[in-house]
């Protein structure tokens, strides 16, 4: 029975991966291919060849700092998430810490209020009320959407674990701190990994939260990237994205290389 | 000789329920001990007390003498196998087994010398390179071994240790763990809920139920004259027959089925055949019989295909005959 039913079902989910597929590829195909073109709007069908997008994009300023401001607030905001996160969730994985589940819906939470909400009231509480910068705000937004691929992703690969292999460590002489790291946190490592690689690239790719949270001194690359659209519709912001795209493409096989997509992505379906 | 370990009065209670109930053990010097017992009946939880994964509710564990309820397992320089083996996934076999001498800073070379040694003697030498992934299921019950053993442990608590092999590794490594008992001379606690590992390997077995111990003996002590129902079930007893001087019971491979009236001396009932089943070399025969007060009990008797008449193929079901416990085979249950 249940093998007639997959038959069945195969053309339809045939289908709809393909359609899937293209509904992902068609626009990355039409961005890339305008990056080339020797027009001066964006516009399909390209016409020519030139790498001169290109140059204007890596010579544009204002993308060139916001990016370097993009990188270095993934990177503090990811840091900052895995430091809180990674502890919290071998602490609710040993179960010794009271109120479990509130804890563990508390760090979850960010995953299911809308991004704006969480904007906003940064914006009131941290800028308006405390008066700190728009940068210490951002930080903190951005820290608490990553948490919850911080705890889920490395939970994952907690929750795969054999605690009988602390407990052995322990047996042979190990003390808790000695055990947790030469055994614990190397088992870890792979879901540290896919957490820090996820945070990192939502941190990056962020755009309400940036919006909301904006000012001239800190701008994130997705929101000068917005800005300039509305502006210009020249080819530079093809070719941004196009370089984006690359970079993307080269973070995901070295982290394919190192630990696996299955794993990654693994962590976050359970 | 002071015991190398003993449980005074030790119980763990999880809320209401007490998973080991004031258990009182002694484990003795360079013997191998088995705690024995249906599932649940709180074999790992006594064990994990001892190794000090588990703090006990109300009692004492003292090893080697010495009060050590309240030390940390890696105070306890005990070896423990676990039941999932826990080998360290990131580290080549010889690092596993190493582990424990880096830790008390065995000196580089002699530590090379031990963990050779070790694997040796588990007959793992030519793996030591591997990554434990790389090792079948046999193996790396046997690096685990080497692990535990490599530390010259004042105990070797063996969690179940067979049960994830095959039924044929399963018995060639009951050998093999004597074997290393015995050149070791380490004093081993194993786990088991299969009778025949614990009546093969123990020094002494440890019968347990519901928290609680229901006999201890040297299996040829206890075998014979199981203490108590319980025991006799677990055992493989499985015919009782209530008489007037109390319960008696027999092994099925001892309960004698004559059409007619029998003259070995014994407890002969009257009885009447409700199955008869062939299994290869055996024939396995279920007869109801009248017990001396009257009652019906049910009774199996396995009989040896070969020992019945020429051209025997087995009894009808309704059929009249007698069954004989033979006197020596009957044991009385004083529970
Ligand atoms: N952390 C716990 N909380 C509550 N009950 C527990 C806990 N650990 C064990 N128990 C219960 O204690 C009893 C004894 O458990 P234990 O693991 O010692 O059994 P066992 O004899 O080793 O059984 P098995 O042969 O199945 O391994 C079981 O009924 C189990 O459900
Ligand atoms: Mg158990």
């Amino acid at each position: 029975m249940s093998m007639i039913k997959t038959n069945n079902a195969r053309p339809v989910l045939g289908t709809l991966a393909v359609l899937g597929y293209i509904i992902m590829i068609v626009p990355i195909l039409f961005v890339v291919s305008t990056a080339f073109s020797t027009g001066r709007t964006v516009s399909f069908p390209p016409k020519g060849f030139t790498l001169d997008w290109f140059g204007a994009a890596l010579g544009n300023n204002t993308f060139m700092s916001s990016l370097g401001q993009s990188l270095q607030l993934a990177l503090i905001a990811t840091v900052i998430a895995l430091a809180i996160g990674v502890p919290a969730t071998i602490a609710m994985h040993r179960g010794k810490i009271p109120g479990k589940s509130l804890v563990q819906g508390l760090f979850l939470s960010p995953l299911v209020v809308p991004e704006l909400v969480v904007g906003l009231a940064l914006y009131q509480q941290i800028m308006v009320v405390l008066g700190q910068s728009n940068s210490i705000a951002l930080l903190i937004g951005h820290t608490a959407i990553l948490l919850p691929y911080a705890v889920r992703v490395t939970g994952a690969s907690l929750a795969l674990a054999d605690p009988a292999i602390e407990e052995a460590a322990r047996g042979l002489g190990a003390s808790p701190l000695r055990a947790f790291f030469t055994v614990t946190l190397p088992l870890l490592r792979p879901g540290i990994f896919s957490a820090a690689l996820l945070s990192f690239v939502t941190s990056f790719n962020n755009v309400p939260l940036s919006l909301l949270l904006q000012d001239r001194s800190f701008r994130t690359l997705p929101v000068t990237m917005l800005d300039y659209i509305q502006q210009n519709y020249d080819p530079t912001i093809a070719a941004m994205s196009t370089l984006l795209l690359a970079a993307t493409v080269v973070v995901a096989i070295i982290a394919e290389r190192t630990v696996g997509f299955a794993k990654i992505f693994g962590g976050i379906n359970k | 000789m002071i015991p190398a370990a003993e449980f005074v009065g030790v119980t763990q209670a999880y809320g209401d329920f007490l998973a080991v109930d004031n258990l009182d053990l002694t484990i003795e010097e360079g013997k191998l001990t088995t705690l024995l017992g249906p599932s649940g009946c709180g074999k790992t939880t006594s064990l994990r007390m001892l190794a000090g994964y588990a703090r006990p509710t109300a009692g004492k564990i003292l090893i080697g003498g010495e009060d050590a309820t309240a030390l940390p397992p890696e105070k306890r320089g005990l070896g423990m196998v676990f039941q999932s083996y826990a080998l360290f996934p990131h580290l080549t076999v010889a690092d596993n087994v190493g582990y424990g001498l880096k830790l008390r800073k065995v000196p580089a070379a002699e530590r090379k010398a031990r963990v050779t040694e070790a694997l040796e003697l588990v007959g793992l030498g030519h793996l030591a390179a591997r990554k434990p992934k790389a090792l079948s299921g046999g193996q790396q019950q046997r690096v685990a071994l080497a692990r535990a053993i490599a530390i010259r442990p004042k105990l070797l608590l063996l969690d179940e240790p067979l049960s994830n092999l095959d039924a044929r590794l399963r018995v060639q490594m009951r050998a093999e763990i004597r074997r290393i008992q015995a050149e070791t001379g380490l004093t081993v606690v194993l786990v088991t809920h299969d009778q025949d590992e614990a009546l093969e390997m123990s020094d002494t077995m440890v019968l347990m139920r519901a928290g609680k111990v229901m006999q201890t003996g040297a299996p040829d002590e206890v075998f014979p004259a199981p203490a108590n129902r319980f025991v006799a079930e677990f055992l493989g007893y499985e015919n009782f027959i209530p008489t007037a001087e109390g319960l008696f019971t027999v092994r099925p491979e001892q309960l004698q089925i004559a059409s007619a009236d029998a003259t070995t001396p014994g407890l002969n009932l009257d009885g009447v055949i409700t199955s008869s089943a062939y299994r290869g070399v055996d024939l396995v025969v279920g007869v109801d019989a009248s017990a001396p007060g009257g009652e019906t009990v049910p009774l199996i008797s396995v009989l040896r295909r070969d020992a019945l008449p020429a051209g025997h193929t087995g009894f009808t079901p309704g059929e009249r005959i007698s069954v004989t416990a033979p006197a020596p085979a009957l044991v009385h249950l004083s529970e």
